[in-house]
């Protein structure tokens, strides 16, 4: 059966091995026009998460990724050849970049050779995988983190719960949970803790 | 450039008259070309076997932007007053932003100038002077997603701008640079 969403303006569906959870949100199927796992199970939408416009799940034939339970999604780019997962409650603001990989050739012959097959096909496959001169390292975002504006996540990175990373941060290490980092490279400034509360 | 092509390159129809493109490069996205003020017959010149996914151009009156061949640009924002130079084989990620111009003045008084100028009831003033400079990124330059370069900055051959770089002053060749401002890092795994 294939998965249109009602008043899509981009003309595909929603991938077969996409599961999506009770009340989740997808506002179009361009969202997966790079979608090129082969995995029967390739990536789980959680209950009443929400993708919107802008987001790019740019997945490669042997990926996965999960998105948790009521986890928002702004216009996020995921860049998966491994696993890239996101834990539940997540807030995800806009022209956030996940990547497990590259997608590049270190060696500059060889990224002309990918250039000129990619030229030859325009098929988005030729960038994937770059195995193996690109070997991806997945990526974990824990529970309730809030990742801010223009921010890049990159291979490897394991982010605990709770934290939040500031806007146009680049995360290149591990960050603990509940803590508020930022900068680029992003740094933990302080720990998030009872302080937090009562604001309102 | 004088190769023929029989399908069209551009997905939102005929090109304008200020862009030039080369045989079998595709160009995505309806807003590519809304923003060339130049119009000047090669205002935007694009060489053969390029992508460009979803890139938007600004040019000025009096700017050019250059393109190689083999290269493929994804979400990029490619803003130019001056004069902004891409070779050969150049891969530029999502988000990425490169700028040849301030846009404004730095001094307060100018920038109050030309704020009243870009009004739209500015009743047209001329604007103050604004600093630009060229940029040029060399053959085999990678950048990664969110990554900016701003005026007069040179990207030599095969250099490797890490995802988010705020490239600010010149990257020499086959260099591996990262953070804001960048600095030389080693090469990812």
């Amino acid at each position: 059966m294939t998965r249109r969403i009602d008043g899509d303006w981009y003309p595909g569906a929603i991938p077969d091995s996409v599961a999506i959870g009770a009340g989740a949100f997808i506002e179009t199927s361009s969202s997966f026009s790079r979608f090129r796992s082969q995995r029967p199970s390739a990536m789980r939408l959680g209950d009443h998460a929400s993708a919107y416009a802008g987001c790019m799940f740019d997945v490669g034939p042997d990926a996965q990724v999960q998105i948790g339970d009521w986890t928002l999604l702004n216009g996020l780019w995921i860049i998966a050849e491994s696993q890239v997962f996101i834990g539940a409650y997540g807030l995800i603001s806009w022209n956030v970049v996940v990547m497990d990989c590259y997608r590049a050739a270190r060696d500059i012959l060889t990224r002309r050779q990918q250039l000129e097959a990619f030229a030859a096909s325009r098929d988005w496959n030729i960038f994937n995988p770059c195995r193996p001169v690109d070997t991806p390292h997945p990526v974990m975002i824990e529970d309730n983190v809030w990742i801010g504006f223009d921010c890049c996540i990159l291979p490897g990175v394991h982010i605990g719960s709770g934290s939040i990373i500031g806007a146009r941060s680049v995360v290149n290490t591990d960050i603990p949970p509940n803590c508020l980092a930022v900068g680029n490279p992003a740094r933990v400034v302080r720990e998030l803790g009872t302080e937090d509360q009562h604001h309102g | 450039m004088t190769d023929v092509d029989p399908q069209p390159c551009w997905d939102g129809g005929p090109l304008p008259p200020s862009v030039r493109v080369g045989a079998n490069t595709r160009i995505n996205g309806q807003h590519a070309f809304r923003r060339i003020s130049a119009s000047t017959s090669d205002a935007l010149v694009i060489g053969s076997n390029t992508t460009l996914d979803g890139v938007q151009f600004s040019i000025g009156l009096n700017a050019r932007i250059t393109i190689g061949n083999y290269c493929c640009f994804t979400a990029a924002v490619i803003m130019s007053e001056r004069s902004i130079t891409i070779g050969n084989y150049v891969l530029i990620g999502f988000n990425v932003v490169i700028a040849d111009s301030d846009f404004h003045p730095i001094d307060p008084a100018a920038r109050i100038a030309d704020a009243m100028a870009c009004s739209p009831v500015g009743g047209q003033r001329a604007r103050p002077a604004v600093a630009a400079a060229p940029v040029v990124v060399e053959n085999d330059v990678w950048i990664g997603p969110g990554a900016v370069v701003f005026k007069g900055v040179h990207i030599g051959r095969g250099a490797w701008i890490a995802p988010g770089s705020m490239v600010t002053r010149d990257v020499p060749a086959g260099c591996c640079v990262g953070g804001n401002p960048v600095r030389p890092m080693e090469l990812p795994a």
